[in-house]
């Protein structure tokens, strides 16, 4: 399996960085992973952490080296990225609960699944045009899809996301069976909001993604003024040709049940799975296998 | 609670294909050893033995983890990993590098470079003890945290914080380079009665948000540490706790002792690094390399008769303080 990623989070004019995003990936299936933590409640940026840690840990444990059942792993981990949210709600007391948006996707014998809650999307871009994107679950998105009038309605309100008290609503798409050359982009809000889908699409297409998403991310915060939105995107092309090294990720570089991940483990709640031997072994060969990798990465 | 320490691996054991020369160092987390591989080349063998959870009885290799306890070992061994991880993909000169990760006697093992020298908190209990007017020279400093902060890019860089920047923690090798070490802390460990787990800190090192333990954590948390860190090379003792600088604050009186004895420039940076407030410190590692690296003509200020009357007073009512600052030295606390 090969494909390129690239990703790039800013904070824009905001006071922090509430988004988050990562990637991770056996020797045959990708997990990505971004999420937008939601103002007007506490520590959203702590609530799109847990998010991906929670995807990434049971990703960990479910590639092996596939998923095999994508929607069943989808929808039951942005459920226990729910729950873990909560209980770090109530582990602090907290009166009100952090809350995230959440896009994840995951790609593997060629075919490409996803599922979102909130306003985070994913666009699938093939041969200059957009295969399709998430619907957010806004009013705003709603009501046009109803055919109704929408100049008047706050594009900000979601009506369902992780961490609410309420049950997450979340979509489960595909699969989508990927063709050389596909793009598939997952961003946060701050860049839909101000760059349109069609601008997005053509710029994917027409350069690189290692210029492309720069590129974007740029207009969006450029559009974005000085009370800019965080702009967060991360984005893959699948099975590149050999010229775009510096992004490029070859997973047959990786031995039979190991695993990497740019996310970030150590959970603050760390009994959310107890080591067995087998993933004492699988850590030890995790960290046997970067080493080897920073060694040759020197030499 | 086992109130005797597990007993280390005697010299001569093979471990993994290490043969083990003596114990360097042991603390609440394992043993530290210094050990050859097979072509003879020394390195350093840390061992996963918390004294808390597990017990080895003198030339046993094998050690007891109680049933109960069992969980609590597991978790601890997490944090190990954790370790492991972070420190698997880097490779720089100014962190320490691990070789190799390997599982045996029923626990881990984690192969470091080993590194000769002392650290930065010997250096400074030894140059503090000349009582001389600086502890280290200006240049000395800015060369040092020059390296140290290479370091901590390269490690900020792998989207990591180190979260237990201290003296102890920054080693001088005896050809001359700055090394960061135990990366340990980076998470989670156990607490020393063993039965729940707390965020780790050493008072004075600790930024107000370590104590949180909230998202607000990031670079700038780990450059509070180096300005404590600063501080004390100045100073030659750690500064007071953030919990106590949130009472009152007295790092800016503190600071003016060293007026005319180190530059404006360098208390200035000190005092950007440990404000108190995480945005206001600088947000990168980049951001304070930027201003150390600024060689232009060190200005000093000396202190005006009536700033010496009011440093003088402060020294009899901040008696007791000292006290327990030297207590807690510049961060004892070794695992």
């Amino acid at each position: 399996m090969k494909f390129s990623v690239y990703q790039i989070s800013r904070q824009g004019g905001r006071e922090r960085n509430e988004d988050r995003m990562g990637y991770a990936y056996t020797r045959e299936s990708g997990l990505f992973v971004l999420a937008d933590g939601m103002g007007g409640h506490p520590e959203g940026a702590m609530a799109a952490q847990l998010a991906l840690q929670t995807f990434s840990a049971y990703f960990q444990k479910a590639a092996n080296p596939t998923v095999r059942e994508v929607p069943e792993f989808l929808s039951s981990a942005l459920m226990a990225a729910h729950h873990q949210i909560i209980r770090y709600a109530a582990e602090k007391g907290m009166l009100d609960t952090p809350r995230t948006t959440l896009v994840a996707s995951v790609m593997e014998r060629g075919h490409v699944y996803w599922v979102h809650c909130g306003d985070s999307r994913l666009y699938v871009v093939r041969n200059g045009e957009m295969l399709t994107r998430t619907r957010d679950h806004s009013y705003m998105e709603q009501q046009a899809h109803l055919g109704r009038a929408t100049e008047h309605i706050n594009r900000n309100i979601l009506f369902t996301c992780l961490g609410s008290p309420a049950k997450p609503v979340f979509d489960l798409s595909g699969p989508v069976q990927l063709m050389r050359g596909d793009r598939v982009l997952l961003c946060s809000d701050g860049l839909w909001g101000t760059v349109a889908d069609e601008e997005i699409t053509a710029e994917l297409s027409k350069r690189p993604l290692e210029q492309a998403v720069p590129e974007l991310v740029e207009l969006a915060l450029k559009r974005g003024g000085p009370r800019c939105d965080n702009v967060t995107v991360l984005a893959m092309e699948w099975e590149t040709a050999d010229e775009f090294q510096s992004t490029r990720v070859s997973t047959e570089d990786i031995e039979d049940g190991v695993f990497a991940s740019t996310i970030q483990s150590g959970t603050p709640d760390s009994t959310m799975e107890d080591l067995d031997d087998a993933a004492i072994e699988k850590s030890i060969a995790e960290i046997n296998e970067a080493i080897r990798r920073t060694a040759e990465r020197n030499t | 609670m086992s109130k005797v320490k597990p007993a280390p691996l005697p010299p001569d054991t093979v471990i993994g294909g290490y043969r083990i020369v003596r114990k360097l160092a042991a603390g609440g987390f394992g043993v530290v050893y210094l050990a050859v591989d097979t072509e003879g080349q020394q390195v350093a063998v840390k061992e996963y033995l918390p004294s808390s959870l597990a017990s080895r009885g003198p030339g046993e290799l094998l050690p007891q983890v109680q049933p109960e306890k069992l969980s609590l070992y597991r978790l601890g061994l997490k944090s190990f990993f954790e370790e492991g991880r972070a420190l698997a993909q880097i490779s720089h000169a100014s962190v320490v590098s691990v070789l190799n990760f390997f599982r045996e006697n029923e626990t881990v093992y984690m192969v470091m470079n080993f590194l000769e020298g002392a650290s930065l908190q010997e250096f400074i209990i030894t140059a503090r003890e000349q009582k001389k007017q600086k502890v280290f020279r200006e240049s000395t400093i800015r060369s040092l945290y020059d390296e140290v902060l290479r370091g901590l890019r390269i490690v900020h860089q792998h989207k990591m914080l180190h979260l237990d920047i201290k003296p102890a923690n920054i080693f001088v090798t005896d050809d001359n380079r700055s090394v960061l070490i135990d990366f340990g802390a980076a998470r989670e460990v156990l607490s020393k009665e063993g039965n729940f787990i707390r965020p780790m800190y050493t008072p004075g090192f600790a930024a107000p948000e370590m104590y949180r333990r909230d998202s607000s954590m990031g670079p700038w948390t780990d450059i509070y540490a180096i300005g404590a860190c600063i501080y004390a090379s100045m100073q030659g003792y750690p500064p007071n706790d953030a919990p106590q600088r949130l009472e009152k604050d007295r790092l800016s009186l503190a600071l003016s002792r060293l007026r005319g004895v180190y530059s404006d420039n360098l208390i200035e940076v000190v005092e950007w690094c440990m404000s108190l407030d995480p945005l206001s410190r600088p947000q990168s590692v980049f951001a304070l390399q930027k201003e150390l690296s600024r060689e232009t003509e060190r200005s000093y200020t000396k202190l005006t008769v009536a700033e010496k009357m009011r440093l003088q007073f402060d020294n009899i009512v901040s008696d007791n303080k000292k006290v327990m600052r030297k207590s807690t030295n510049a961060g004892t606390k070794f695992r």
